[in-house]
């Protein structure tokens, strides 16, 4: 090219790339100034009604007692924030597993071809998705848990169980002498199983010779299992709960609120999960099903092999949505008297301390908890998408 | 959150409140006293809440009832002669310093405790304390507990309150008793929790506790189901609250309150006002503002003890509001809802903490 063509660049103000970056620039302005028009009104504030603004109290002894933990009144206000945290974490870490596996039963019920089974699963979606998840822990706790015997009466159904209104206990296995061991070896045993089923599978594809990883793998650890327990002379006893005074003891135990906020918690939002699961299989296209089925798959295999991975990758951020949901929800615990983070902070507010930098506080750590979950979320999220072809 | 909200939002309108109170706490000497204020102004701007049953409540049409309303009209009466020229404002326990100092409202009545801190630092001045409060607990009279002593390895149930939780970690550490709290903002949610069996006890203030306890539903064995322990293991001591700096406001408010207790004592009611004008009694004379002899022989003439009020000021406070034991037994006691006792706000004759300084 001769000439180098004359780009009559249009005025400054009407040149795209500059009105992009202003207006990002004016945004971003306009954001920290109102931010630092918020914060300087909240120090004039604080100023005026004589408040200093120091985080000082948060190493002072907190004074009160948190129910169904070894926090004592010595301990400082901090701790109790943070025990407070763990007790939030608790709730959410369990309710997220149980949220994805009951999310994911209702989702595929609700694409059934029993009519009975796709019904229900519909019923269940429909009435919790609709309610306000408050609404659902109260009812959770007044309609249901509250009609649990008193502790003096608990319902102690074959030892594995002990039901009560204040408690709940449930028969684990625990280790006892030399219990570290042994689950070292059921560790190894595992992993020894799934290199078995690899090296299997690899043969299977070279010579075309039945795999049977499961069953290879299945027997390996349960042989291991047997001898170790016999061998290390019964490390792993079952731990029984049962009533000691007023309250249970053995077993793993969950207090009555947890409980409430559990429960509700995982029945509101397994609601959600079960349709972003559903979306997700209707997403996958048809074609792929009737391809399957052209392969000669069964509907099992056709579901297991071909519908849910490609399924899995569409409903996963939407899920991570809804457990950073149910995390943030557990606030709501409030409620019913559990005491996780937001309980926490509004006793320490309520016994003398401020309430601005105690609520600072306990927001910095919501903000924590749930930029982890996004971030392990997405790492995960990545980690999928990789593969995909 | 609604404190950082209020905080971040609400222009800076109380930035001159420390000035103002600086002002104020010249003002008491002689002139500038918020008592000529309110009378210039002709209405009493009253802090109150608005939430607790018996002592402070709002009914559908915004009409105010309650044994700190009704000490509100005492002022009012007494100041202005006029018990309805009051203007309540609901304060929260977290507003309620701020209103008061700002100057928003004249006095604060809102069930609030006298403490050091408060008088220290909140710039707040207590007067005579019209009701005598503590921290009880409450359990089911089948329950066999006979004290608070007896209640090791229980679970307490606790109104969410300003000092509650500590009060309680007091109280049970110092017994060395083990206890899991389960605090509740809302009594009705403990209420449910009370009887469903998640708690042993139930602790608030008594006069709440009573409350409570005088509505406790039929279908679970009524008020008698109950048993509120005569221990109270904090002293809350509630009474009026105007600024620092201001002693002829201060004693006009104290006063006012002060002479519905003597008036009780002196078995001075609405009923009996007008044959007690016609007392020969000098004490009842002189606390009604009548004409008495100040010395042997001298012309009668009506006892003025300086507080900055009308002499017959406890006149219009009785006609149209009634004495402490009235206005008790309205509110709180025999003839209302909570049926609370007089227990320590009975008069000191009768082995209450009532005791009135004398007027003359």
């Amino acid at each position: 090219m001769a000439t180098t063509p004359v780009v009559s660049r249009p005025p400054l103000w009407r040149d795209v790339r500059v009105r992009r970056v202003a207006i990002q620039v004016a945004v971003l302005a306009g954001v920290v100034a109102l931010f630092a028009y918020l914060y300087d009104n909240l120090r004039a504030n604080e100023r005026a009604l004589g408040i200093d603004g120091s985080y000082d109290f948060l190493d002072q002894q907190a004074g009160f007692r948190i129910a169904y933990t070894d926090f004592s009144p010595g301990d400082t206000v901090l701790n109790a924030i943070l025990t407070g945290l763990r007790n939030t974490l608790a709730v959410s870490l369990v309710g997220i597993v149980l949220t994805l596996v009951v999310g994911t039963v209702v989702g595929i019920a609700r694409l059934s071809s029993n009519w009975v089974v796709r019904k229900a699963a519909g019923v269940y979606v429909e009435t919790l998705r609709n309610l306000p998840p408050l609404l659902v822990i109260v009812f959770v706790n007044s309609a249901g848990l509250s009609a649990l015997p008193t502790i003096e009466d608990a319902t102690d159904i074959g030892g594995f169980l002990v039901l009560s209104v204040r408690q709940i206990g449930i028969a684990i296995p625990r280790g006892d002498g030399h219990g570290g061991l042994y689950l070292a070896l059921l560790v190894a045993a595992v992993v020894a199983a799934l290199a078995l089923g690899r090296w299997r599978r690899a043969v299977e594809e070279r010579t075309g010779r039945p795999a049977r990883a499961w069953t290879l793998g299945v027997t390996l650890v349960a042989v291991v299992a047997m001898a170790g327990y016999v061998a290390l002379d019964a490390p792993m006893v079952l731990s029984r709960p049962e009533v000691v005074g007023r309250r249970v003891e053995g077993g793993t135990i969950m207090s009555l609120p947890f409980a409430a906020v559990l429960v509700g918690l995982v029945l509101y939002t397994s609601s959600h999960v079960a349709e972003i699961v559903r979306g997700a299989i209707l997403a996958v296209p048809k074609g792929q099903t009737e391809a399957a089925t052209a392969l000669g798959l069964s509907p099992g295999q056709r579901l297991r092999h071909v519908v849910l991975p490609q399924a899995f990758r569409i409903a996963v951020p939407p899920i991570i949505n809804q457990f950073l949901n149910l995390t943030k929800n557990t606030s709501l615990g409030v409620a019913v008297a559990y005491p996780e983070a937001m309980y926490v902070t509004n006793t320490v507010i309520g016994n003398g301390n401020p309430a601005i930098q105690s609520i600072l506080v306990v927001m910095g750590l919501y903000l924590v908890v749930s930029l982890a979950i996004s971030l392990v979320s997405n790492l995960a999220n990545w980690r999928l998408r990789l593969v995909e072809r | 959150m609604l404190a950082v909200l209020s905080l971040l939002g609400s222009a800076c309108s109380d930035d001159d409140a420390s000035g103002d109170r600086g002002q104020q706490a010249q003002g008491g000497d002689g002139g500038g006293s918020l008592l000529e204020e309110v009378r210039d102004r002709g209405t009493l701007n009253c802090g109150v809440n608005d939430a607790v049953p018996g002592f402070g409540v709002v009914d559908d049409e915004g009409n105010y009832s309650g044994f700190d309303i009704e000490f509100c009209r005492v002022v009012a009466a007494a100041v202005l002669g006029d018990a309805d020229a009051v203007e309540f404002t609901p304060l929260d326990a977290e507003t309620r310093f701020t209103a008061l100092q700002s100057g928003e409202i004249d006095v604060l009545i809102r069930n609030t405790t006298f403490t050091a801190q408060r008088d220290g630092a909140e710039g707040a001045r207590f007067l005579q304390t019209t009701f005598y409060d503590g921290q009880g607990m409450m359990v089911r009279a089948d329950s066999g507990f006979r004290s608070i002593d007896d209640m090791d390895d229980t679970n307490i149930c606790v109104l969410a309150g300003t000092t509650t939780e500590l009060n309680l970690a007091t109280r049970f550490g110092d017994a060395g008793l083990a206890y899991e709290p389960l605090t509740f903002d809302d009594a009705d949610a403990i209420q449910e929790a009370f009887i469903n069996g998640q708690c042993d006890g139930w602790t608030s203030d008594l006069s709440q506790l009573a409350g409570v306890r005088s509505a406790f539903p039929e279908s679970e064995g009524g008020p008698e189901a109950l048993t509120i322990f005569d221990e109270a293991f904090s002293k809350e001591p509630l009474g009026p609250v105007v600024r620092d700096g201001d002693d002829d406001w201060a004693d006009a408010v104290n006063w006012a309150v002060i002479s519905t207790m003597l008036a009780e004592e002196f078995d001075i009611t609405q009923d009996n006002l007008d044959q007690m004008l016609e007392s020969d009694n000098a004490d009842i004379r002189r606390l009604l503002g009548q004409p008495v002899e100040a010395e042997e022989g001298a012309e009668p003439e009506p006892f003025d003890p300086g507080v900055g009020l009308e002499p017959t000021f406890v006149v219009d406070v009785i006609e149209q509001v009634g004495n402490y034991g009235e206005i008790y037994d309205r509110t709180v006691g025999a003839d209302s809802d909570l049926q609370l006792e007089r227990g320590l706000n009975a008069q000191w004759q009768d082995g209450g903490l009532l005791y009135a300084p004398p007027y003359r």
